[in-house]
C-alpha cells in the first residue's frame, strides 16, 4: 500500500529526475510484480527499501561478508516503544543456510514485510513487536544462492570456499556441465550391461535398483551431467563450491563430509550467524528455513526427528563418486618395514600385529593408575521434558500452514537448528516452509518408514565401506558386489521420487526433463533427463504470499510462548528492632520455562537471578542477596523468596530480577 | 616494533652499567663485539640469559636481537593479536640457500598456551638461539638447518603470560576474554585482589585461639593441616586474599576469564557442559585462530610440539578415548619417537592424553593430527621429582623422617636451594571486611610448576633436543637407484628405488582417513612419453625371482599417480613403469610434507 502510493507520488512529479525514478524501481515489492525469487542484489534492495520505509520499526544491519564479499543482512523488527531491545525476548528467523534452499528466503522476507505493514492496523502485532525483537537473517548463504541465476542451474547447495572434494591436489576442476544446453544439470543414464540399475517399470521416467533376487536385471549406470574434465575417471566429483552452512554448525558435526568444511565453525557465515547468537543471549527461540524438518514431523516422544527423505535418482547417480576420494591408497603396501611379496606376506602381518600389540599394551598400561574423571557424554536426543513443548508447536505449526507433509527431508548434522537446542538451549526449529496438504499415509513418510533413506544405494554405501562405488570404466565386477547393499531400499526405493512426480505432475510443474539421448565425449551414448535442480526443494514463485503469511503468523504465535519473567508479589512488613521481613514471588507467565531441561544440563541458558539490592551484611537470615533460579517452569510457574532484613523504616528496597530469555523486572518495597 | 627496541637497551645496560658509564655513551651495540670472548667456549654472538624468566616485551626483544644477528636465516611475522591487542610472533627459520620454505618439512613449535606454563617460551627462545650460534660450528645442526623449516611461536597467549609474570595472581591459565562465572550477568567483577601489595594473592587466615579448625601441620609449621575430631585449633582459614567487590556477599566469585584456551579447537571440540571451558565454539578465540590460520597456510609443516607444564610427559593424542586409538602405523611411529624422548628426558613418561593425563577435547594436537596430518607432541615441561635427582636421594626420600620426603622436601628445597625466596609466611594484615587476619601460607607462582631459575637451562636443551630429534624424523623423500631395460620399439621398463629413511611417513595413517592431506603425486614428464602401465615393487630381489609380485597401480592418468596413503617411515620401495618414448624422461615424487625428489633419465 505504501509502495504504491510512493510510486503513483513519483509518477505525478513525472518524467523530471532520473535519479528518482531508478529510485522508483527499486521500490516496487513483490506484491505488485510478478512473483519471483530474488537474488541478492534484489534481495539487498528489497531489504533497504523495507528498513527506510518503516524507521520506527525496523534496522538493517550487516552481520558479516562472505568470501565474494556479499553482506550477511539482518533485519530487526522491533517496536519503539516498549523496553530496550536487548532486554527484550527475541526470535530468530534464519534463512537460505542450504544455498539452494531459496524459498525460506523469500518466505523469511515476505513475513518481515508482512509484520511491518500491519503492524499499525494490526493490535495483535503491534502489541508483540512492542514486547519483543524479531531478527530475520533471510539469506545465510548468498554465495551460494546467486548459483540459481547461473546460465546453468546446478545442485549447488555450497558457498564459495575453494576445496578439493576429491583430494586430488586439484581444486574444483571437474564440475557438473550443461551437456544438452537445457540450462540446468540433470542425471545421466548410461545402458551397460551388468550395470546396477533399470528402468522402473511402474514409472519408465524414474530408475531403479534391479535386484537380482527377483531376477530383475541390471542394465544401467548413472551419474551426474557433466563430462571426465580431468581424465581421472570420475565425472563432476569437484564442482565449484565447497562448504553447505546446515552441515558447519556444532551439533552432531559431520568430519570429513562431504560440503561439510574442513572443520566446524570454519566458514565465515557460520562464524557470523554464531557471533550474532552470541551476542543476542536474549534470542529465545530460533526458526530456520531449510531442508530439514523438525515442525511439520515433530520429534517423536523419544526425542528423535524423522527420518531424512532423499531423491534415490541422485543418490544413485552419487554413487558413482563413491570411490573418487579414495584413488591411491595402496594398504597393503604401507607399514614400518615394507611389504614382503608372495608366501611371505602372512609372515609379515603377524610380525607386525603382535609389534602393534605390544606398542599398544605398553601405552596403554601406562594408564593403569591415572584418576579418571567421569565423561560426560554430548547429547544426541532432546530431553524427555522438552519433546512436548516441540511436539505441541508442531501441532500448531501443521494447523497455522496446513502443511503435512515435506517432500524431502535431509539429516540434520552440523545444522543450525540442532545447535540452537542442543548447545544455545532453546526452542529452535526447521522447516523448508512448503510442503504437501495431505499427510504421510501410514503414519510415516510414503512407503516405509525411512527405509529408503536410510539404506538407499549412496549413503549405503558409504556406511558400510564396502561399497566398491562404480568407477567410469571400471571392471563391472565392482557394481556387482555392491547388490546386496541396495536390498533394504527395495519397498521404499523411488518412493520420495515417484511422490515428487506425482506432485509435479498434479500441479502442471515443469519439473522434470524426459530423458533424452545425447552423445558424450567419455561415454558414448547416453540419455539425460530426471529432475530439475531446485524444483524439488522449491514451490513455484506464485505461492510465496501465502507461505509468507502463514509463517508471519506462525512467527508470531512462537512469541506468545516465550517465558515472561514479572515480580508477582513484593512486600515488607516490620517486626520490631530494626528488622524486617521482606516477601517476594517471582512468577513466569509465559508458556515455555525459563530454561528448557536440556539447557539446564548444557549450562546453556543463565538461572535467573533474584537480587535484592541491599549490602549483603544487611542479612540477616533467609535467602541470599543474589540467587540464580535455574527454572521458572511456564504457564504460572514461581518462585518464593524470604529475606530477614536489618534497615530503617521509610527506606527503599529494591527487588531486580533479570532472565536471559524471559525479560528483566525491577520492583521497590518501602520498609514499613 | 618500537616497544621492542626500547627493551633491549637497559638489559644490556644493566649488565654491563659500569662500562657504559666509564665509556660515556649511550650507544651500545645491540650484537655485542666478543673480543673479551676469544678464548671462551664457545664463543657466541648474542649473550641470552636462561636463568630468568622474560615478559613478552623482553622475549619479542631478544628475538629481534636474534633475527639482527642472522637476518639471513631469521624471519619474524606477526600471526595475529590476542583479545588483549598484543602481538603474536612467528619465527621463522628457514636457510633460503637450501630451499624454499614450502618445498621443506616444517617443525612447528608452540608454547604458552595456558598463560601460567610459562617456560615453552624459553624453550623457543633457547631453540631459536642454539640453532643459529651451533649452525656451521656442529654438523648435525647445521645439516638440520639446511634440510628443515623450524616455525616457532614463543607464546600464543600474550596476553596470560604478560598477566602471569606482571600480576599476582596465579589465575592466568585463562585468556582474558571476561566470562560471567557466578551468574550474576555482570562478567569478572569480583576476582582476587593482593591487598597488602607484596605481589601475590595469598591465604587469608584468623587466629582463633582454641576455636578454630584449622592448626601447623606437624610437617612444616608453615603449612596448616585440619585439626582432627575431638581436638582444637587455633585457625580458620578465609580463602584466597580478596574481598567482596561487587557486594553479593561473596570473595573472589568470579576471577579473570575462566576458561581454557586449549579446549577451543576445533577437532572434537565439545560444548561447555562436555568439555568446560572450551569457550562457545572452535577457533572463537583469537589466539586460536591466529595459530589455525597460520597452520593451515604451511601444509609443509609435519611436525608439531606446543609446550605446556607440568608434570614431566611426553604427550600425544587422542584426547578422548571416544575419538580411537590412532591406526596402528601411526602409533608405531610416534611410540619409536616418544620412547627416544624418555631417554632424552629423564623424568618425563610418555603418555596419551586420555588414558594418561585425563580427557580433553578441542585440545590443539588432537587438531594437529586430525586434521592437518601433522605428528604431534605436547610436552608437560618439569616435574618436582627432579628436585633431588640421585638414586640415593631417591631412596631417603622414601624415609618417613626424612627432610626431603614428600612435601617437607619442598620446604628443604625452598630452604637449602632457593633460600627462602619461594614461600610467603604467615604476616598479619587488617582486612576491611574480616578485621585482624594473617595472609601467607602460599607459594610463589613460580614455585611448583616451572623449575628454579638455575634449572631452566637444561629443561631448555634437553626438550629441544628432543624436538630436533622429531623435526630430524619428518619424513623425507630421496630417489634411488635406476635400471632402465629396453624390451623393444621404444617400450622400456624403468625401475627406480625411492625411499624415505626417516621413522615418519609421509602421510600418518590418520590423515589418509580423513582425507586431510594432499595426497603424494608420482609424476612422469617427457615429451611424447607414454606411461603403459606402473606397479609398486617391494623388494626388488624378489621381484626378479617372482615376477607377479608387482602391485599394480590402478590408476586412469598414470602420468600423475596419485598416493593418497603416503610413504612409509624407514622404507625403501620400487616403482616400475612401462613407458613408450624416448629421450629425456624426469619422474617427480613429490609430498607436501615430504619435500619433492626427482630423477632425470633418457629412454633409450
Amino acid at each position: 500500500m505504501f509502495m504504491i502510493r510512493n510510486k503513483q507520488y513519483f509518477g505525478w512529479k513525472a518524467a523530471g529526475a532520473v535519479v528518482l525514478t531508478l529510485f522508483a524501481l527499486g521500490w516496487t515489492t513483490p506484491a505488485q510484480e510478478e512473483p519471483k525469487y530474488h537474488n541478492y542484489a534484489e534481495m539487498t534492495r528489497l531489504l533497504q527499501n523495507l528498513a527506510s520505509a518503516y524507521p520506527q520499526l525496523a534496522k538493517l544491519e550487516t552481520i558479516g561478508k562472505t568470501i565474494e564479499k556479499r553482506d550477511l543482512w539482518v533485519l530487526q523488527l522491533a517496536g519503539a516503544t516498549g523496553a530496550p531491545v536487548s532486554e527484550r525476548p527475541a526470535l530468530l528467523i534464519a534463512a537460505n543456510l542450504e544455498g539452494d534452499h531459496l524459498i525460506g528466503s523469500e518466505i523469511s522476507c515476505s513475513l518481515a514485510e508482512y509484520i511491518l505493514k500491519n503492524y499499525a492496523g494490526n493490535p495483535t502485532i503491534k502489541q508483540k513487536l512492542d514486547r519483543y525483537v524479531i531478527y530475520v537473517i533471510p539469506r545465510v548463504n548468498p554465495d551460494a544462492a546467486e548459483a540459481y541465476w547461473a546460465p546453468a542451474r546446478s545442485w549447488r547447495r555450497t558457498n564459495a570456499q575453494p576445496v578439493d572434494e576429491d583430494n586430488d591436489g586439484r581444486i574444483d576442476e571437474n564440475g557438473p556441465e550443461d551437456l544438452n544446453k537445457d540450462g540446468v544439470i540433470t542425471v545421466m543414464r548410461v545402458k551397460e550391461p551388468g550395470g546396477p540399475y533399470m528402468v522402473d517399470p511402474e514409472e519408465p521416467r524414474l530408475m531403479k535398483k534391479a535386484d537380482p533376487k527377483k531376477g530383475e536385471k541390471g542394465e544401467y549406470t548413472l551419474y551426474r551431467e557433466g563430462v571426465d574434465r580431468d581424465q581421472d575417471g570420475f565425472i563432476g566429483e569437484d564442482p565449484p563450491g565447497g562448504v553447505n552452512i546446515n552441515r558447519n554448525f556444532l551439533h552432531d558435526y559431520p568430519s570429513y563430509k562431504a560440503e561439510s568444511g574442513r572443520h566446524m565453525a570454519s566458514e565465515t557465515e557460520t562464524r557470523a550467524l554464531l557471533d550474532f547468537l552470541l551476542a543476542h543471549r536474549n534470542i529465545a527461540a530460533l526458526l530456520t528455513f531449510g531442508e530439514s524438518d523438525n515442525l511439520v514431523s515433530a520429534p517423536a516422544a523419544t526425542g528423535r526427528l524423522g527420518t531424512p527423505k532423499k531423491i534415490d535418482l541422485l543418490e544413485m547417480s552419487d554413487a558413482s563418486l563413491a570411490e573418487a576420494g579414495k584413488v591411491g591408497i595402496f594398504t597393503a603396501a604401507t607399514g614400518r618395514f615394507g611389504r614382503f611379496g608372495g608366501g611371505e606376506m602372512f609372515f609379515s602381518e603377524e610380525m607386525m600385529r603382535e609389534f602393534s600389540q605390544r606398542s599398544q599394551a605398553a601405552t596403554a598400561a601406562s594408564s593403569a593408575t591415572r584418576f579418571q574423571r567421569p565423561a560426560v557424554n554430548p547429547a544426541t536426543v532432546m530431553a524427555a521434558g522438552d519433546v512436548e513443548y516441540f511436539r505441541a508447536v508442531g501441532a500448531r505449526y501443521a494447523e497455522m500452514t496446513g502443511i503435512r507433509q515435506t517432500l524431502t527431508a535431509v539429516k540434520p548434522e552440523g545444522a543450525l537448528f540442532q545447535y540452537g537446542y542442543f548447545q544455545y538451549g532453546i526452542p529452535s526449529f526447521s522447516t523448508p516452509g512448503w510442503g504437501l496438504a495431505e499427510a504421510a499415509r501410514s503414519g510415516g513418510p510414503p512407503a516405509g518408514p525411512g527405509a529408503a533413506t536410510e539404506s538407499g544405494p549412496g549413503t549405503g554405501a558409504v556406511r558400510s565401506g564396502t561399497f566398491a562405488g562404480r568407477r567410469m570404466g571400471g571392471p563391472p565386477g565392482a557394481a556387482a558386489a555392491a547388490g546386496a547393499e541396495g536390498q533394504a531400499a527395495e519397498s521404499a526405493a523411488q518412493a520420495v521420487d515417484r511422490q515428487l512426480l506425482q506432485w509435479m505432475d498434479k500441479e502442471k510443474i515443469d519439473g522434470f526433463v524426459p530423458w533424452t539421448r545425447f552423445q558424450h565425449p567419455d561415454l558414448g551414448e547416453v540419455e539425460i533427463g530426471g529432475f530439475k535442480p531446485y524444483a524439488v526443494v522449491n514451490p513455484p514463485a506464485a505461492r510465496i504470499a501465502d507461505l509468507a503469511k502463514s509463517h508471519a503468523d506462525f512467527a508470531l504465535y512462537l512469541t506468545s510462548l516465550f517465558p515472561a519473567v514479572k515480580i508477582a508479589k513484593l512486600e515488607a512488613a516490620a517486626l520490631g528492632g530494626g528488622l524486617f521481613r521482606i516477601k517476594a514471588e517471582v512468577e513466569n507467565s509465559g508458556v515455555w520455562p525459563t530454561c528448557l531441561d536440556h539447557a539446564q544440563t548444557a549450562r546453556a541458558v543463565k538461572p535467573t537471578l533474584v537480587q535484592l539490592q541491599v549490602e549483603p551484611e544487611s542479612i540477616l537470615s533467609g535467602h541470599e542477596k543474589s540467587n540464580s533460579v535455574p527454572v521458572l517452569a511456564g504457564s504460572g510457574g514461581r518462585s518464593r523468596f524470604e529475606w530477614l532484613l536489618q534497615g530503617k523504616a521509610g527506606q527503599s528496597i529494591e527487588l531486580k530480577v533479570v532472565s536471559q530469555k524471559g525479560g528483566t523486572d525491577k520492583r521497590s518495597v518501602l520498609l514499613p | 616494533m618500537s616497544a621492542l627496541k626500547k627493551y633491549s637497551y637497559p638489559i644490556a645496560s644493566i649488565r654491563t652499567a659500569a662500562c657504559l658509564l666509564f665509556l660515556g655513551t649511550a650507544l651500545f651495540p645491540m650484537v655485542r663485539p666478543l673480543r673479551a670472548q676469544q678464548f671462551s667456549d664457545p664463543p657466541i654472538k648474542v649473550k641470552i640469559d636462561f636463568n630468568r624468566w622474560h615478559d613478552v616485551n623482553e622475549l619479542y626483544a631478544d628475538i629481534r636481537r636474534l633475527q639482527q644477528a642472522w637476518p639471513k636465516f631469521l624471519k619474524t611475522e606477526v600471526i595475529g593479536k590476542s583479545f588483549g591487542g598484543r602481538e603474536i610472533l612467528m619465527v621463522t627459520i628457514n636457510n633460503p640457500d637450501t630451499g624454499a620454505e614450502g618445498s621443506k618439512a616444517a617443525m612447528c613449535i608452540e608454547a604458552n598456551v595456558h598463560g601460567n606454563e610459562i617456560q615453552g617460551g624459553e624453550i623457543c627462545l633457547y631453540t631459536i638461539w642454539y640453532l643459529m650460534e651451533n649452525y656451521g660450528r656442529i654438523e648435525q645442526i647445521t645439516r638440520l638447518v639446511n634440510e628443515r623449516v623450524f616455525y616457532i611461536c614463543p607464546t600464543i597467549n600474550p596476553d596470560g603470560r604478560q598477566y602471569f609474570l606482571e600480576g599476582a595472581a596465579g589465575d592466568a591459565r585463562s585468556g582474558h576474554v571476561p566470562l560471567d562465572d557466578d551468574n550474576d550477568y555482570q562478567a569478572d567483577e569480583d576476582r582476587p585482589d593482593d591487598m597488602n601489595g607484596n605481589g601475590v594473592v595469598e591465604q587469608m587466615r584468623k587466629n582463633v585461639p582454641g576455636k578454630g579448625n584449622f592448626r601447623p601441620s606437624s610437617l612444616d609449621p608453615r603449612l596448616m593441616e585440619p585439626v582432627p575430631a575431638g581436638e582444637k585449633g587455633d585457625y580458620i582459614l578465609l580463602g584466597r586474599e580478596g574481598i567482596d567487590n561487587d557486594h553479593d556477599g561473596q570473595v573472589d566469585e568470579d576471577s579473570l576469564g575462566g576458561y581454557d584456551p586449549n579446549r577451543n579447537y576445533p577437532t572434537g571440540w565439545q560444548p561447555n557442559y562436555v568439555q568446560r571451558g572450551s569457550m562457545d565454539y572452535p577457533a572463537q578465540l583469537p589466539e586460536a585462530r591466529a595459530s589455525i590460520d597460520f597452520l593451515f597456510a604451511h601444509p609443509n609443516i609435519a611436525g608439531f610440539q606446543s609446550y605446556h607444564n607440568s608434570g614431566g610427559m611426553i604427550l600425544r593424542g587422542p584426547g578422548a578415548e571416544s575419538a580411537g586409538e590412532y591406526p596402528a602405523g601411526d602409533v608405531r611411529v610416534y611410540d619409536e619417537l616418544a620412547r627416544n624422548g624418555e631417554r632424552i628426558l629423564p623424568f618425563y613418561r610418555y603418555l596419551v592424553i586420555w588414558s594418561g593425563l585425563y580427557t580433553v577435547y578441542g585440545g590443539s594436537i588432537d587438531f594437529t593430527n586430525d586434521c592437518l596430518g601433522i605428528l604431534s607432541f605436547s610436552n608437560e615441561l618439569w616435574n618436582e621429582e627432579q628436585y633431588f635427582t640421585s638414586p640415593a636421594l631417591k631412596e631417603q626420600q622414601k624415609d618417613p623422617n626424612s627432610p626431603i620426603r614428600g612435601r617437607k622436601g619442598d620446604f628443604f628445597f625452598n630452604d637449602r636451594l632457593e633460600f627462602g625466596s619461594q614461600y610467603l609466611d604467615w604476616k598479619p594484615f587488617s582486612h576491611p571486611q574480616f578485621g585482624t587476619v594473617e595472609l601467607g601460607g602460599t607459594w610463589r607462582k613460580l614455585q611448583g610448576r616451572i623449575p628454579p631459575r638455575f634449572m631452566n637451562e637444561e629443561l631448555c636443551h634437553r626438550n629441544m633436543a628432543f624436538t630436533l630429534y622429531q623435526a630430524d624424523e619428518m619424513p623425507m623423500i630421496q630417489m634411488g637407484e635406476i635400471s632402465i631395460e629396453k624390451l623393444g620399439d621404444h617400450v622400456s621398463q624403468v625401475q627406480l628405488d625411492i625411499s624415505n629413511p626417516k621413522v615418519v611417513p609421509t602421510i600418518l595413517a590418520k590423515a589418509a582417513q580423513n582425507n586431510v592431506v594432499r595426497p603424494d603425486l608420482l609424476t612422469v614428464e617427457g615429451k611424447d612419453v607414454e606411461v603403459l602401465a606402473a606397479g609398486w615393487i617391494d623388494n626388488r630381489e624378489l621381484q626378479k625371482v617372482k615376477p607377479a609380485v608387482v602391485a599394480r597401480i590402478d590408476q586412469k592418468n598414470l602420468k600423475r599417480i596419485l598416493v593418497r596413503s603416503g610413504f612409509s617411515g624407514k622404507t625403501t620401495r620400487t616403482v616400475q613403469y612401462f613407458l613408450k618414448g624416448s629421450g629425456e624422461v624426469s619422474i617427480t615424487y613429490s609430498s607436501l610434507k615430504g619435500g619433492t625428489a626427482i630423477k632425470n633419465f633418457r629412454l633409450p
